[in-house]
């Protein structure tokens, strides 16, 4: 496999915060990874410095670009969604695709303009016109007519409402992932792209407190539902989180194996939602 | 380099729509200006009448093309006026929009430098600004022509020798563009200044860009009692050395005017060489590249969130 993306020891600050703080991993080709972290995490941070917005310590390379000193050459090969609502509000959007096409080497007008044609976005219309949900169907289609390796989405659905964030995400997968690109998300509601992800990190204060497959996620977390003095004995195994539903215990561990704790009850693999609240109290203490 | 530099300028105009919207604007009030004059102002009628038709009986040309070339004048005086604040307003606002809409994220999101960007925009505010203004001055003038051709001509005049044939017109559009972009050149430290202002100011850059220019000299006058600071940014000792030893006052003088018919060349009162040998010229050249400089540094480093 191949890193698209290696940081070693990636450290970002703001005075005398920390907003990363010597963090090192690896995103493989193909992957759709989930950055995962409260507000102020620093994961925006993080995203910035992958995107050579903002320079940072340490050793970081991204499609083998130093992203800060090499922004242009990297941007060939990237796109990114920040937000809903940084495309500038005067532009038209036939004068958007006008520019793209003028100054992006890797965008395909014909591509946008049969992504548009299924959205209810007008050629002559301008972004100031269109509603949150529509910018982003715009924002999306400009992004997914660019042929790039890799794909950052911060916040890519933060105000949009249920349909479009539906949308959104079957876009995403349908349309433009095909195993060859590699998307790099963040988002605060976990649950709509957990089924999506392939890898998945979770950040906090700066640090890294997970980087897993998904895959290991259900061999290296499992939740007990248990009740009574069966929950009380599964307490001496160790959970990392234990919380009262409907009368019984649901308790999370790590790393204990699943025939140890059969016997007390209930067993699944924990939501990323919990998984990540855990974590984040856990580290906390 | 140069395609994306075509891509940025030409968003530059879409963004900024007074660039061509002011020019256009005032092309429109001299013109009807012009019109209300012949139509419906009696006195003016008959002034003009004097000076284009009575030179005919009178002593020569020379009354009538005092009274055009004032006409040529006046209205590029009234554009450059226009282009200066609307250059102004145009730069503080070029650094500054981007941030406060927050599309520099978007900008930021394409394969283009930001020393690319930053100058798009200075090309815009010293290039294509006064080139849109000398374009829209030769429209003026040449609709205003043709309306005072037509006037002549309803009143039996023979507008062809009455009017075109009085004014040269390439030698006054050729100085038209030649002040232009000279005005941008030598206002160029002003350019880089606000562009920079624009660049880093988190509110109001109109105050933030006319404040130091105020405030500074103010008190340099009032402890060091000099003014050393003024007169480098302000008179830069003397005019603008386009124009050949220059004299306003006398310029404009009336009898020299009115009494000498080689007046209206105005390519005859310019000098290129001077302002191209220029070492005051070529300091404000400098400054507006260190200051564009730096607002290519604060864009790049800067963090917005």
């Amino acid at each position: 496999m191949t890193s698209l993306v290696s940081a070693k020891g990636v450290s970002k600050r703001f005075g005398d915060v920390r907003a990363v703080d010597n963090v090192s991993f690896e995103v493989e080709k193909g992957k759709i990874m989930g950055l995962i972290g409260p507000n102020g995490a620093g994961k925006t941070t993080l995203l910035k410095a992958l995107l050579g917005l903002t320079d940072c310590d340490g050793d970081l390379s991204v499609l083998g670009l130093n992203p800060f000193k090499q922004r242009k050459q990297l941007m060939r090969n990237i796109c990114f969604i920040a937000d809903v609502a940084v495309l500038p509000r005067w532009i038209t959007v036939s004068k958007l695709v006008d520019f793209m096409e003028w100054t992006h080497p890797n965008f395909s007008r014909e591509r946008a303009e049969a992504l548009l044609a299924e959205t209810s976005v007008r050629s002559d219309a301008k972004v100031s016109q269109l509603s949150k949900g529509m910018i982003t169907q715009l924002h999306l289609s400009i992004i997914m007519a660019i042929d790039a390796k890799l794909l950052v989405l911060d916040e890519p659905t933060l105000g949009l409402d249920i349909i479009f964030r539906k949308e959104f995400y079957s876009n995403l997968l349908n349309d433009y992932f095909d195993g060859e690109r590699t998307i790099i998300i963040t988002t605060h509601q976990v649950e709509e792209i957990e089924n999506l992800l392939t890898d998945i990190m979770f950040i906090n204060d700066g640090k890294i407190l997970l980087d897993a497959s998904m895959e290991s996620l259900g061999e290296r977390y499992v939740e007990l539902l248990a009740a009574g003095e069966k929950a009380d004995h599964a307490r001496g195994l160790g959970p990392i989180a234990d919380n009262q539903m409907f009368g019984k215990s649901v308790l999370l561990y790590e790393g204990v194996a699943r025939d140890r704790l059969e016997e007390f009850g209930e067993l699944r693999t924990p939501a990323v939602a919990d998984l990540f609240v855990a974590k984040v109290k856990g580290a906390r203490k | 380099m140069i395609g994306n530099q075509l891509a940025l300028i030409r968003r530059e105009i879409w963004e900024h729509r007074s660039i061509y919207v002011t020019p256009a604007a005032i092309a429109v009030i001299v013109t009807l200006g012009t019109l209300a004059m012949l139509l419906f102002a009696g006195g003016f009628a008959k002034e003009l009448d004097v000076a284009i038709f009575g030179a005919q009986n009178l002593a020569g040309d020379t009354e009538r093309k005092v009274v055009l070339t004032g006409f040529f004048i006046g209205t590029s005086w009234l554009f450059l006026f226009a282009l200066a604040i609307l250059t102004v307003f145009y730069s503080l606002d070029s650094l500054y929009a981007e941030r406060k809409d927050k599309s520099i994220l978007f900008w930021r999101s394409l394969p283009i430098t930001d020393a690319e960007t930053v100058l798009s925009k200075l090309l815009t505010a010293l290039i294509v600004i006064p080139l849109v203004a000398v374009i829209a001055i030769i429209a003026t003038h040449m609709v205003n022509l043709v309306i005072t051709s037509i006037w002549v001509s309803a009143k039996g005049g023979d507008a062809g020798h009455l009017i075109w044939g009085s004014v040269p017109l390439l030698d006054n559009w050729a100085s038209a563009l030649l002040v232009t972009l000279a005005s941008a050149i030598w206002m160029s430290p002003f350019i880089g200044w606000f562009l920079f202002v624009s660049a880093f100011t988190k509110r109001s850059p109109l105050l933030m860009a006319f404040m130091p220019l105020v405030v500074i000299p103010l008190i340099e006058l009032i402890f060091v009692r000099s003014t050393v600071f003024f007169e480098a940014v302000f008179t830069r000792r003397g005019m603008m050395p386009l124009f050949k030893g220059m004299d306003m006052q006398e310029f404009f003088d009336e009898d020299r005017l009115r009494f000498n018919a080689e007046a209206v060349s105005l390519l005859s009162y310019l000098d290129v060489g001077q302002f191209l040998r220029s070492p005051s010229m070529w300091a404000g050249v400098l400054v507006c590249g260190l200051l564009t400089t730096a607002a290519i540094y604060v864009r790049r480093y800067r963090d917005e969130s």
